[in-house]
């Protein structure tokens, strides 16, 4: 784990909680990303990211294969710690404090900050240890609270339900799409602010990815929804705002609406318009 | 014009089905063969079987089962014929072995394969595997020149040879099992379980015990139950640190009472009885009762793997059948309801205490009821305190019990291989190597018991490979899954697997010695040594064939080729480093066993190297057994003896380790 965390700004990172508070309620935003860089060894994935990502809002991610959206997306929460040979340069804001900052608090920046992978992978448990693993890791041991936290989870990622019958049997019998509810069940209940998504729908069927989206926009009333998705009618359909990344860099970033239909850029239009894979 | 295309066609036609049927004869001719081959394993298996309880059975009309397995006293000489010290003795060692060994193997697999950095795993595997190289005389020869002598001195007690030693070194001797087989299981959790752990915001040390362990469970399980019938099968080491009396201790939990095993009573008595005597249809017996152990633990634990996998994979029909029964009946009734509850909810608090009063119990015959009372309670009280410590703390705390299981595993590896240099290196000339041994082994060299050693492995070889590699690739190829002979021959196969190596001697001795009249020789001890290593070869073969992508087959078949052609010409020269694996292990093995040959080939001293197979040899591993127990003064010799055969036997698991290496990197598929 060589993440080095650079300490260049360590000045402006004393905000006063006053500032930073104001600055929130000024622009809203609930993270924001300050010249990240980000190597695998040597291939510079990121470069110079600058990103403010609006709270209560769904922003999209997308541009071509291996543009480093994922890697992105996963430095939001610094998934990328578990990869050994990956070093970060810059700061990524939540709430206005730099998550890389210092190492003691990633479990709970993790808790805050939740993610959903593009396979649907719930633990070969039932489906309740699946959405009550959370909880239990941050130490909710009563009973009675944990049965409600799944039942609400479960409720808000529309699966009660299909699987109140079945909360004891092993999750692996769920179909894809469940799977995949499931998962933003056991994410949700831990009450994060921030739910992370990169490609949900991409390995299920349409009908399933439906659910999905319309999930996604009821979500937004109470969470702060990234998603990567490959799938341009989908970004449009579902997202307030898009960030279009090219080869590490990001390239545009503004409302869906006025990048679907007045792209600034040459590139972003060339991408949208399917004139390059 | 047309005619002549007609008889065209008609000339290659017939060429064509006759080649075909050429062909076709053929390919039946090897697949005949091959199935004969692999029933071969199968046939034996059932000798065993029929072997053991013809020459045991007879006894059970003497003595009944019931005076047999639950009578104290074990007094053969007096026909006292009970076998409940022994069989005691062997589920307290093994239990024994298991509380020690289960806790290093599991904390040293979570480490190698979740905490360490690559390098360093490297290393631990490593040395994990030399441990499974060393033979069981070797370890049995170290417990007697240093784990006894240690306990004698560190408990201030009068002999060294106690239950406790005998656990430590069976223990020591299961590692390598536990270890390897548990780190597979750990390692091949797919990654994506962890992160999804680690992205709801889990440390590392509670996604290994919450999420990576759960999955990987029916694999640690597997390990621990190898690890079981490793230990309950081991004759010669138990035989040599555990001091041989017959007794249950007293009281139970007295670890540094003597004991005797049922291998060990076997092993040790085997060789004094007089054809047709009671007392040698008891030690058959005795045998039937070791099968019979194995076997059940076999089949418990498949039992609870079947139910582990069938958890997993989200079947559970039955289940919620009876669950429904069981709401309803909940509904007609208040009480249980409540009571489970209850129990649900103070479920941590009631396992702490049961647990801590069976703690308290055992502890207290070593320390009195006070003291342990004392040692729980702060036991007790470390638990609930972590109750309290972050997650992050935890993880510390925890990182550091698995680094320091791992560095015991070490230290056992370390001063084993120490001992056995320092003390051997010294006996090393160029006149043991060469000479025969002259006064009891006191001088004199180990000549014959070298090239004995290397001429029973030889004989070994040779049986058992061409039949095992036949068999395997039978297994593999020819037999469809669910034919029910190649169900029957791969059970077969899978128990003789299980089968502990004395049961082996007993059947040698029985069939080879006694009923084919080789007498006691080097070729009964070669084809005892051989039935032993059979199912491993079968095994790796099947595996190593099996390996090979399906892609190879498909290429070769859709060119036209025969079944025959596609396998010998594709695919085993693909899969011969595999199999080339697997037998150099066997050989290794082979080498280092010693119960099988204990009463079917060996003689303690040989002034002429043998002129036939049917003569008895010397071995290593018997030379170093009786130099070690039976000769005063001989530890140097000993000593060397041990180092030849554990250079001997490590040197043959390097070209194994070499072989699989070099062709893993040329692999290309
Ligand atoms: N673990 C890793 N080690 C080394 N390089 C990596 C690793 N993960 C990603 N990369 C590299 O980083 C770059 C960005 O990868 P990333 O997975 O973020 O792309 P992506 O936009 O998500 O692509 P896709 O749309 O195919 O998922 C790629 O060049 C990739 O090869
Ligand atoms: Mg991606």
């Amino acid at each position: 784990m060589n993440i080095k965390v650079s300490i260049r700004n360590n000045k402006k990172e004393n905000y006063s909680d006053l500032d930073s508070a104001r600055n929130l309620n000024e622009n809203n935003n609930i993270i924001e990303c300050k010249d990240l860089n980000l190597w695998y060894d040597d291939n510079h994935a990121l470069k110079n990211i600058n990103l403010k990502i609006k709270k209560n809002k769904v922003t999209a991610i997308i541009g071509p294969s291996g543009c480093g959206k994922s890697t992105l997306i996963r430095s939001f929460n610094r998934m990328n710690d578990v990869i050994e040979n990956c070093k970060i340069n810059g700061e990524i804001r939540f709430h206005g404090k730099n998550i890389y900052a210092s190492n003691n608090n990633v479990m709970q920046y993790r808790k805050r900050i939740g993610m959903i992978f593009q396979k649907p992978n719930p633990f070969p448990m039932s489906v309740f240890d699946n959405v009550a693993y959370g909880p239990r890791i941050h130490k909710v041991n009563d009973t009675n609270k944990l049965e409600e936290i799944v039942e609400t989870s479960l409720k808000r990622a529309v699966l009660w339900d299909e699987v109140c019958n079945r909360l004891k049997d092993s999750a692996m019998g769920l179909s894809g799409g469940q799977q995949q509810r499931l998962c933003i069940a056991r994410a949700l209940a831990v009450e994060p602010e921030v739910i992370l998504m990169d490609e949900p729908t991409s390995s299920l069927d349409p009908i399933s990815s439906g659910k999905i989206e319309d999930l996604i926009n009821q979500l937004k009333k109470k969470y702060t929804v990234i998603i990567v998705t490959h799938n341009m009618q989908q970004a449009a359909r579902i997202s307030d705002y898009t960030c279009f990344m090219y080869i590490g860099e990001l390239i545009e970033f503004g409302e869906t609406k006025q990048i679907f239909e007045r792209p600034k850029k040459r590139l972003t239009e060339n991408y949208i318009t399917g004139r390059f894979g | 014009m047309s005619i002549q295309l007609y008889d065209q066609e008609e000339v290659s036609k017939t060429v064509q089905e006759k080649f075909s049927k050429k062909a076709f004869s053929k390919e039946s001719l090897i697949k005949s063969s091959l199935f004969i081959f692999a029933s071969i394993a199968t046939i034996f298996i059932f000798f065993i079987i029929i072997f053991l309880f013809a020459l045991g059975g007879g006894f059970f009309q003497k003595v009944s089962f019931f005076d047999f397995i639950f009578g104290e006293k074990w007094l053969p000489s007096r026909n006292y014929f009970g076998a409940a010290p022994l069989i005691m003795g062997t589920l307290l060692v093994t239990i024994g072995a298991m509380v020690i060994a289960i806790p290093l193997g599991l904390g040293t697999a979570i480490f190698i394969a979740e905490i360490a950095p690559p390098r360093i795993s490297r290393f631990l595997k490593g040395a994990v595997e030399i441990l499974s190289g060393i033979p069981s005389v070797v370890y049995g020869f170290f417990g007697i020149i240093v784990l006894n002598q240690f306990i004698r001195i560190f408990f201030n007690i009068p002999s060294g040879n106690t239950w406790l030693s005998g656990s430590i070194i069976l223990a020591i001797m299961c590692l390598p099992t536990i270890v390897s087989v548990s780190e597979d299981a750990i390692s091949a959790v797919p990654n994506h379980y962890r992160e999804a752990s680690l992205a709801i915001g889990a440390t590392k040390w509670q996604t290994i015990i919450k999420v990576v362990l759960p999955i990987s469970l029916s694999g640690i399980m597997t390990a621990i139950i190898l690890g079981i019938g490793r230990a309950l099968g081991e004759t010669m080491t138990i035989l040599m640190v555990t001091g041989n009396c017959a007794i249950i201790p007293d009281p139970i939990t007295n670890i540094f009472s003597g004991i005797m095993t049922i291998t060990a009573s076997i092993g040790l008595e085997m060789g004094e009885t007089p054809a047709g005597s009671i007392h040698r249809e008891a030690l058959f017996a005795l045998g039937i009762i070791l099968f019979l152990i194995t076997l059940a633990v076999n089949t418990i634990s498949n039992q609870i793997l079947s139910r582990l996998n069938k958890r997993f994979q989200g079947i559970s029909h039955k289940k919620r059948f009876k669950n429904l029964i069981f709401t309803q009946k909940l509904k007609e009734n208040n009480f249980y309801l409540r009571l489970k509850h209850i129990l649900k909810k103070y479920k941590h608090i009631i396992t702490y205490s049961i647990v801590s009063i069976i703690i308290i119990l055992i502890i207290s015959t070593w320390i009195g009821w006070l003291n342990a009372l004392l040692v729980t309670l702060i036991f007790c009280s470390i638990i609930f305190v972590m109750r309290f410590i972050s997650a992050k703390n935890k993880q510390k705390i925890w990182y550091g019990v698995v680094i320091f299981a791992s560095i015991v595993v070490l230290f056992f590896v370390g001063i084993i291989i120490y001992y056995i240099v320092i003390k051997g290196l010294p006996a090393i000339t160029l006149e043991f190597l060469t000479e025969f041994p002259s006064n009891l082994g006191r001088e004199g060299g180990i000549l014959p018991a070298i090239i004995g050693t290397l001429s029973l492995v030889g004989i070994s070889v040779l049986f058992a490979v061409p039949i095992g590699v036949a068999a395997g690739i039978y297994l593999s190829e020819y037999s469809s899954k669910n034919s029910k002979i190649s169900n029957l021959i791969r059970a077969g196969v899978d128990n003789l697997n299980g089968i502990p190596s004395i049961v082996f001697g007993l059947f040698g001795f029985a069939f080879f010695v006694v009923f084919c009249d080789f007498g006691i020789s080097m070729l009964a001890g070669g084809l005892s040594l051989g039935l032993m290593i059979l199912p491993t070869i079968i095994k790796t073969t099947e595996e190593a064939v099996k390996s090979i992508p399906q892609s190879f087959r498909e290429g070769s078949l859709a060119l036209g080729s025969t079944k025959w052609q596609c396998i010998s010409k594709i695919i085993l020269p693909a899969a011969i480093p595999g199999i080339v694996t697997g037998i150099v292990l066997c050989m290794g093995r082979a080498a280092g066993e010693t119960a099988p040959i204990l009463f079917t080939a060996v003689i303690f001293s040989q002034r002429k190297l043998p002129n036939s197979p049917l003569e008895p040899v010397m071995a290593l591993t018997f030379h170093l057994f009786i130099l070690s127990t039976d000769v005063p003064y001989a530890d140097l010799q000993a000593a060397g003896t041990a180092l030849v055969l554990l250079f001997l036997v490590l040197i043959l698991y390097g070209i194994a380790f070499i072989v699989r290496n070099h062709y893993k990197r040329k692999k290309t598929w």
